[in-house]
């Protein structure tokens, strides 16, 4: 069983490298933080898929700040980071 | 240690320099930011191949979400500055191609 | 191979099967709006069903409730950061694609 958790991180991780296109591409600031929120949720399954393969319980915790850091940054983008055109001076 | 383990190691140590080199190297401070994030959840998934998960745990916390958060934070208030930087560039697919990247 | 690694083996790799859909929705996508609908399909169901998997093999309910709780977070931050994104897309004034 080892074996296919293993490769199903390795095809996860593979998707990582291939979302960065998109983060490369942009073109908008909220495409490249969408690729960056997905990344963050790939990493979390492949983080869960190493603790079953590595036999590492700690792996699960580090899932467990992937999850919520995901949220916090894409949180900080939204209000913070993001001014679309029509409403620069709402803040 | 199986052929799925060492393609995962392998991939991860070609990967990271060349995201690191995009970086710094970007023009568009948001792209830079945003890679960033990326830059640090891969570098928490090596700390997790070389077996010291509480230094993952110390990156992906540190590293990728609150250093994450705090630039975009510094990139909200400076961004109307910068023209190649967050307020630019909200049009979908076929905008403005970015002149400025090198 | 006994009955259980079949089923978590299915669900692993249907599993991996939503991300790379969700990847992929990413790359095509014309715009924010529908990369939105492809990234929560990844976020909520890949993950889910991965975590379903890993749930069958462990052999502890603690460790199970733990890995369902893991899902629950990401499921609520999943769904808040797409709310918020696509209400601050609106707000703003990104417009919808057309079929052109």
């Amino acid at each position: 069983m080892d074996g296919l958790y293993l490769g199903v991180a390795l095809f996860l991780l593979l998707n990582i490298l291939l979302g960065m296109v998109r983060v490369l591409r942009g073109p908008s600031p909220a495409d490249r933080m969408l690729a960056a929120q997905l990344f963050g949720t790939t990493g979390v399954a492949i983080l869960l898929l190493l603790a079953e393969a590595l036999a590492a319980p700690a792996l699960r915790d580090v899932a467990l700040v992937f999850a919520l850091l995901g949220g916090l940054t894409v949180v900080a983008f939204v209000r913070r980071a993001w001014s679309p055109p029509t409403q620069v001076n709402k803040e | 240690m199986n052929i799925s383990a060492g393609g995962f190691d392998i991939l991860l140590a070609a990967v990271l320099p060349l995201l690191a080199w995009y970086v710094l190297s970007t023009r568009d401070l948001f792209k830079a930011v945003a890679l960033f994030i990326a830059y640090g959840l891969l570098f928490s998934l090596i700390w997790v191949r070389l077996a010291a998960p509480d230094v993952a745990l110390a990156e992906a916390a540190i590293g990728a979400g609150l250093t994450g958060a705090l630039l975009l934070d510094t990139l909200g208030r400076i961004g109307s500055r910068d023209t190649s930087g967050a307020a630019s560039a909200m049009e979908p697919e076929g905008g403005p191609p970015d002149a400025r990247e090198s | 191979m006994g009955i259980i690694e079949w089923v978590t083996t299915i669900f692993l790799l249907a599993g991996a099967f939503f991300f790379f859909a969700g990847t992929l929705g990413l790359l095509r996508f014309p715009d924010v709006y529908n990369r939105l609908h492809a990234l929560t399909k990844a976020d909520n169901v890949g993950l889910g069903l991965i975590t379903i998997g890993l749930m069958l093999q462990v052999d502890n309910w603690v460790l199970a409730l733990k890995l369902l709780l893991i899902w629950f977070l990401v499921l609520l931050t999943s769904a808040t950061a797409a709310h918020l994104i696509a209400n601050a897309a609106l707000r703003g004034g990104l417009p919808l694609w057309r079929r052109p």
